[in-house]
């Protein structure tokens, strides 16, 4: 669903709400207590007539939430070869940072075993930002570290790859990071920043889009 | 002969030659009515103290305020036929006293009381009788059209003008205070300049106005300003009301344009003692006035409301209206459908729109509706029962269908805790069209049933985190009913109920896991939203 704006139901063709509404109108304190009882029920189905979508509208598979809602980009092989990694911007400018499903750790055998936010100077996960002004937030550059994900064999730095404010990160990684594998694009996401918009214009020159990373990575 | 002292058309010095001769008659007994004020008016000077009549209008006191500053009750010198000319005479036929009274404006009530202003253009007027400011003010009524049923009165003055008064009343405690007139007429506190303007102007109003004067929403107001420089006195400078115009100490700035303009005033010598005899004198803070206070005629209504609930049809208009770079975001908006439709038939100035929260764009507003209260500014008429009925059919009928009212009505100022009462315990319900990544199972449909009062936790959805506090808000989901949707397994419809400030789309998304639970996880796969409609907004008052 946008958040924006969709229109998935069918489109009325009866003008059945304002009849209901004008029958409203007529109503006294002076109807029996039945016909009360009556109208209700009757406006209740108008008002269930509504609600029930068209099902031959509807699509098979909708979008997303985050597929409506963000533009996704990629930054493939960030600092690092095998570093494949997604911001998913929203249209408030909001960038949500995680892992793209080709990126190295994900072919590690032993799959990931760890996610830790102590890296650089500071523990990420520790901060506290506050206030609509956004308080409090770190700024970083696209390649502050944000956390260190560990396999079995190896570990591997993921980085901001947008400059601007940290407002966010996912905690829930450190005790669950086995939500990297089930869905990095979601539940999995690393980090939301906040760029101003100048910072975003010149960190977008260097993404690549959906299209062009599935071509780079031979997705289908 | 008698009669004729009521004529308003009567000139000066006829008037003080019959004064005159009725000031010498004993007792008349007279029967018609129109004789009766003057009469009463003639005994009170009589009973006045002289001396300390001729004393205060020796430092500028007019008429009315002598009158009022001695006690005398204010319908007696405040009948509309009473001319300013006329009420000097009298006085000064009593006394003995020849003052100026045509050339100054009184030092205590700044020519409030002697119906002198200058008005908006800044020209000097000079009324006669109250009677042609009430005209004044039934003019601008009509001019703008009100329709009225009673009218409330208001009077605002100087501050200037109370200390003023309060200063000679201690100065007279002081110099009349062995005097046997003293405990009767002094002790007790004397009418304020604006209650006797009030009175003096209410009668003739609401002859003029065919109403009554009440506590009504309708307001008409008069207000007095005054140029004045300011004396050392620091009270003064803190109670004082300032023109925009012009700095507040005249006297320091001599070359500033706007003082120019009052040089009489700054000429002013503060606190200066005019001794009339041996005993300590009477002080006033101005001695000659020079110049009256501005006055502004204001009539308006104050606000009213009207108050409904609105349905909307449309999942392409927003609440209020919503602009963003000089485009409008959606067709149109709830807001202006409602106000538009309104305000003309109140032919008010403005209106404000509040409601009972809100909805995205993109979400309809269906069942009870959701409260509203809109806020009409100047209404120059109130809608009657049959005109609100008129105006909730009209906008129902509206061709386009995008928005709907219920229970359209006037409401008093109540509306507002009306509104605000038991917000944050709002029960909203809602109608989602859901998908799930797998197909639903009758065990689902029977396990989300089961869910009563469920608490959640869900952080600032992304969608708003770039202008709201990033905070993780406990909500509760009261009671949750999944309708299966023929011919479609894994599409349906969810019902809920959640407690106010619930996101329903990210509780059925998830918002990346950041509210917990959400249906996805409850229901162990993918789910998203494509619909959401609002059923009913539980608010009994409305």
């Amino acid at each position: 669903m946008s958040d924006v704006m969709v229109d998935h139901t069918q489109k009325l063709e009866e003008t059945a709400v304002p009849n209901n509404l004008e029958q409203q109108d007529k109503q006294d304190e002076e109807q029996p207590q039945q016909s009360v009882q009556e109208n209700a029920e009757y406006e209740d189905e108008e008002l269930h007539k509504l609600l029930v979508p068209d099902i031959t509208q509807l699509p098979l598979i909708p979008p997303s939430a985050v597929e409506f809602n963000f533009a996704s980009y990629f930054a493939p092989d960030f600092m690092k070869p095998g570093n494949d990694q997604y911001v998913y911007r929203h249209a408030n400018g909001l960038c949500v940072v995680g892992l793209a499903s080709t990126h190295l750790a994900f072919k590690d055998k032993g799959g990931i075993t760890a996610v830790d936010f102590n890296v650089g100077k500071s523990d990420r996960s520790g901060m506290k930002v506050t206030g609509k002004r956004k308080k409090n937030a770190q700024h970083f550059e696209s390649n502050t570290a944000l956390c260190k994900v560990c396999t079995n064999g190896d570990s591997y730095i993921v980085r901001c790859c947008v400059k601007g404010s940290l407002l966010e990160v996912n905690e829930r990684l450190i005790k669950q990071p086995e939500l990297l594998h089930s869905s990095a694009d979601r539940e999995g996401y690393i980090a939301i920043i906040m760029p101003k918009p100048a910072d975003w214009l010149k960190v977008k020159a260097s993404l690549l889009s959906l299209e062009e990373f599935k071509k780079l990575r031979a997705l289908c | 002969m008698s009669n004729e002292v009521e004529s308003a058309q009567v000139s000066d010095a006829m008037e003080v030659a019959q004064l005159s001769s009725l000031a010498a008659v004993d007792s008349h007994a007279g029967s018609c009515e129109a004789e009766m004020p003057s009469r009463l008016l003639n005994d009170a000077v009589r009973s006045l103290p002289y001396h300390v009549v001729k004393d205060l209008l020796s430092i500028g006191v007019c008429s009315r305020c002598v009158l009022r500053i001695l006690g005398t009750e204010d319908h007696i010198y405040c009948h509309s036929s009473f001319s300013q000319s006329m009420l000097c005479s009298v006085l000064e036929e009593v006394t003995g006293f020849k003052s100026e009274c045509d050339f100054q404006f009184c030092s205590v009530c700044l020519g409030v009381l002697q119906l002198s202003y200058r008005d908006d253009k800044e020209t000097l007027v000079k009324m006669e009788s109250p009677n042609d400011m009430a005209l004044v003010i039934a003019e601008l009524v009509k001019k703008e059209g009100h329709q009225i049923d009673g009218f409330s009165l208001e009077v605002s003055i100087p501050q200037f003008i109370l200390e003023n008064e309060s200063s000679l009343l201690s100065g007279m405690k002081k110099r009349y205070e062995s005097e046997p007139w003293l405990q009767e007429r002094l002790l007790s506190k004397c009418v304020s300049v604006k209650d006797v303007l009030k009175f003096a102007i209410t009668k003739p109003l609401e002859t003029l106005l065919d109403t009554k004067a009440s506590a009504s929403s309708f307001r008409i107001r008069l207000a007095y300003t005054h140029k004045m420089a300011f004396g050392n006195s620091v009270e003064r400078n803190q109670g004082f009301k300032r023109r925009k115009i012009g700095t507040e100490n005249g006297l320091q700035n001599v070359n500033d344009e706007s003082v120019v303009a009052n040089k009489d005033c700054s000429d002013y010598p503060t606190n200066e003692t005019i001794a009339v005899t041996g005993r300590s004198s009477l002080k006033v803070p101005i001695d000659k006035v020079s110049e009256p206070c501005h006055l502004v005629y204001l009539c308006y209504r104050a606000h009213i409301y009207l108050c409904g609930r609105y349905l909307k049809y449309s999942r392409n208009v927003s609440q209020t209206r919503w602009i963003i770079d000089e485009e409008r975001m959606g067709e149109a908006s709830v807001e202006e459908i409602i106000g538009s439709n309104i305000l003309p038939m109140c032919r008010g100035d403005n209106y404000k729109f509040h409601a009972a929260g809100r909805e995205d764009i993109d979400v309809r507003m269906l069942g009870s509706g959701r409260p509203f209260l809109l806020e009409i500014q100047n209404a120059r008429q109130v809608p009657s029962e049959e005109t609100v009925k008129e105006i909730e059919s009209k906008i129902n009928g509206l061709e386009n269908k995008l928005v709907g009212v219920k229970n359209l009505q006037v409401v008093g100022s109540q509306g507002w805790t009306l509104m605000r009462e038991g917000e944050a315990e709002k029960q909203k319900q809602y109608c989602a069209l859901v998908w799930i990544s797998r197909p639903l199972e009758d065990e689902d449909v029977c396990s989300i049933s089961l869910l009563n009062d469920m608490q959640i936790l869900q952080k600032t959805p992304i969608r708003v985190l770039h202008r709201r506090s990033p905070l993780e808000r406990k909500k509760i989901i009261y009671w949750m009913k999944i309708e299966r949707i023929a011919e479609s397994s894994q599409y349906f419809l969810l019902h809920l109920c959640t407690q106010a400030g619930t996101y329903i789309k990210e509780f059925v998304h998830g918002d990346f896991g950041r509210t917990q639970p959400s249906i996805g996880s409850i229901l162990g796969c993918r789910a998203e939203i494509l619909q959401l409609d609002v059923t009913d907004v539980k608010m009994d008052s409305f």
